[in-house]
């Protein structure tokens, strides 16, 4: 039994219609302690991944281990510890807060008084009589959250959590994610379609991209790979003759701008002597960083 | 246990619901009807002894034909529907249940309305004959004998006739998102069950589940009585094991 790894898939494939694979081949491996962002774009095979770890979908290829254990052979025990929110908020419009928590409470085997906790953590205590319909969406979503905190879980999956959120919103929610790794200990997988939303929060992140995962590691390992791809903008008073000296450097240009990729500042520095060096007027030298979004765009956009 | 708590959780699902009201109201609707016949064209000649009985028995008849069977497969259609309308059926479903579980509380949750329907149901009755033994002193409508068993036979055919019916119902219910399929269905069969059987007089009807409550209410029609009872219960084991195994193997992804 491996206990560094809280879910580990191999080889996790499916297919909803017969020859369309909507998922080949994924092996995501989630951390103990950590807090992973699932990133791609619609449609790309985040929900269906999740369906199948959470039980939703019958695994038709692969494996499936959730805090060591096969899923299908441990349904129920793996499921006591696992909370989980899929997409859009799952409520019942007609009764309370409290009243959502209390139909799951007693299958869960928690405490009145963990009611109470949950509806604190998500600052949904005083909601009283209130019906669920009346909600506003952040304040569902944050019951929805509640829901899921209600087993006290070892593992919080949230699908796409801030859908429908405006800016506040989001920024709540990723506070309390934070604070629910950092004091609860829990290991939480985050999945979304936006880089820039997650990638604040995140300890480790996994790219799928039409049912293939792209990249899986840690933040520190996507910002090397990131770097890889930072490139320098120039414009000289003469573009051919400045692709022709830099070629060393697979120069690419579009008639205006040359750019090439570099690695660090002296690199600049160099590539600009060079070029006056050989009586070039530089106009401009623009280093541009390939930042996280623009790179989960050329790792999708790659593959299509 | 867990079977214990799905129960206690669909129970609680159903507070405040359209489904809980429909219960009381359609319950209430039949010793409505035969109060209000009563008070505006009296006995029309019959003699007003065992009257008690005949609220409780000869009255309770139409329930069991047509306001029972609606009330049915209207309940088994709107109870599955509160999971597909809050989107809920994936959070049920990664609760630490087992499927059987969540199945079988579903369908013990609907024998609990039909329960209460018939509470409901027994309870206006009594409301009547209080109505009727002031407003018409010389019946003395409370003061005559009741045949208890004969009540309670007269509810436990009339539900036992039903829960085929139930149990068809009940797999439509969970298995259309739509729900105008399972209660179009339900309303065809069960008019179409019942004239064949009252009208046209087939002896297949024996058979069909959506005529038994007509065998069961008129007397005329009794003579399969204790056959039309196992079938009905038969017919909802089968029913419910296909409408289980359908369950167990449909998707349900956000």
């Amino acid at each position: 039994m491996n206990n560094q790894y809280v879910i580990k898939t191999t080889g996790l494939s499916y297919q909803y219609s017969r020859g369309v694979k909507t998922l080949t081949k994924i092996d995501l491996q989630v951390e103990r302690g950590s807090i992973y962002g699932f990133l791609g774009p619609n449609g790309s095979g985040k929900t269906t991944t999740l369906s199948l770890l959470l039980g939703l979908l019958n695994k038709q290829e692969g494996a499936i281990e959730i805090f060591g254990q096969h899923l299908h052979a441990n349904r129920l025990n793996i499921l006591k510890k696992i909370g989980s929110l899929v997409e859009t908020p799952s409520l019942y419009g007609h009764l309370t807060a409290w009243e959502n928590l209390e139909i799951y409470r007693p299958v869960y085997g928690v405490s009145k008084e963990r009611i109470n906790e949950v509806l604190t953590i998500v600052g949904l205590t005083d909601t009283g009589k209130k019906l669920t319909k009346k909600f506003s969406l952040g304040m569902k979503q944050r019951l929805s959250i509640a829901l899921a905190l209600l087993p006290n879980p070892e593992l919080l999956i949230l699908d796409e959590p801030s859908n429908g959120l405006d800016p506040a919103g989001i920024i709540e929610l990723r506070q309390l994610i934070k604070k629910l790794n950092s004091e609860f200990g829990m290991t939480i997988v985050i999945s979304s379609h936006l880089l820039s939303e997650v990638e604040k929060m995140v300890s480790h992140l996994g790219i799928i991209y039409k049912g293939k995962m792209l990249f899986q590691g840690s933040l520190p390992e996507l910002h090397q790979f990131q770097h890889y791809g930072s490139r320098l903008l120039i414009k000289t008073s003469d573009n051919t003759a400045a692709s022709q000296l830099l070629q060393k450097y697979l120069p690419e240009s579009d008639g205006a701008i040359v750019s090439v990729p570099y690695q660090n500042q002296e690199q600049v520095a160099s590539i600009n002597r060079i070029l006056t060096q050989h009586s070039l007027d530089v106009y401009l030298l623009h280093p541009k960083e390939n930042d996280l979004e623009q790179l989960f765009i050329d790792l999708t956009t790659a593959q299509s | 246990m867990n079977l214990v708590y799905a129960v206690r959780s669909e129970i609680l699902k159903t507070k405040r619901t359209a489904s809980f009201y429909l219960t009381l109201i359609a319950g209430a609707f039949g010793p409505l009807m035969s109060l209000l016949d009563i008070l505006m064209d009296g006995l029309e000649g019959h003699p007003p002894e065992g009257l008690l009985n005949e609220m409780f028995t000869k009255k309770f008849e139409m329930t069991g034909v047509a306001m029972l069977p609606i009330f049915i497969i209207l309940v088994c259609t709107l109870l599955p529907q509160i999971e597909y309308r809050n989107n809920a059926w994936k959070q049920v479903l990664t609760a630490p249940l087992s499927k059987a579980h969540v199945f079988l509380a579903k369908f013990i949750n609907i024998q609990v309305m039909i329960v209460l329907f018939l509470l409901a149901n027994q309870f206006m009755i009594f409301v009547d004959c209080v109505i009727l033994h002031f407003k018409e002193p010389a019946w003395q409508v409370l003061n005559q004998p009741i045949d208890l068993k004969k009540v309670v036979l007269t509810l436990v055919n009339s539900y036992g006739a039903l829960l085929a019916l139930c149990s068809i119902q009940f797999w439509l219910g969970m298995r259309f998102k739509n729900f105008i399929i399972p209660i179009a269905i339900g309303l065809a069969c069960w008019f179409f069950g019942t004239i064949l059987a009252l009208q046209a007089k087939m002896a297949f009807t024996a058979y069909f589940p959506y005529s038994f409550h007509v065998h069961d209410g008129f007397p005329n029609y009794r003579p399969w009585i204790t056959s039309i009872g196992w079938m009905s219960f038969g017919y909802a084991v089968l029913f419910l094991v296909l409408g289980f195994l359908d369950f167990r193997k449909r998707r349900f992804s956000a």
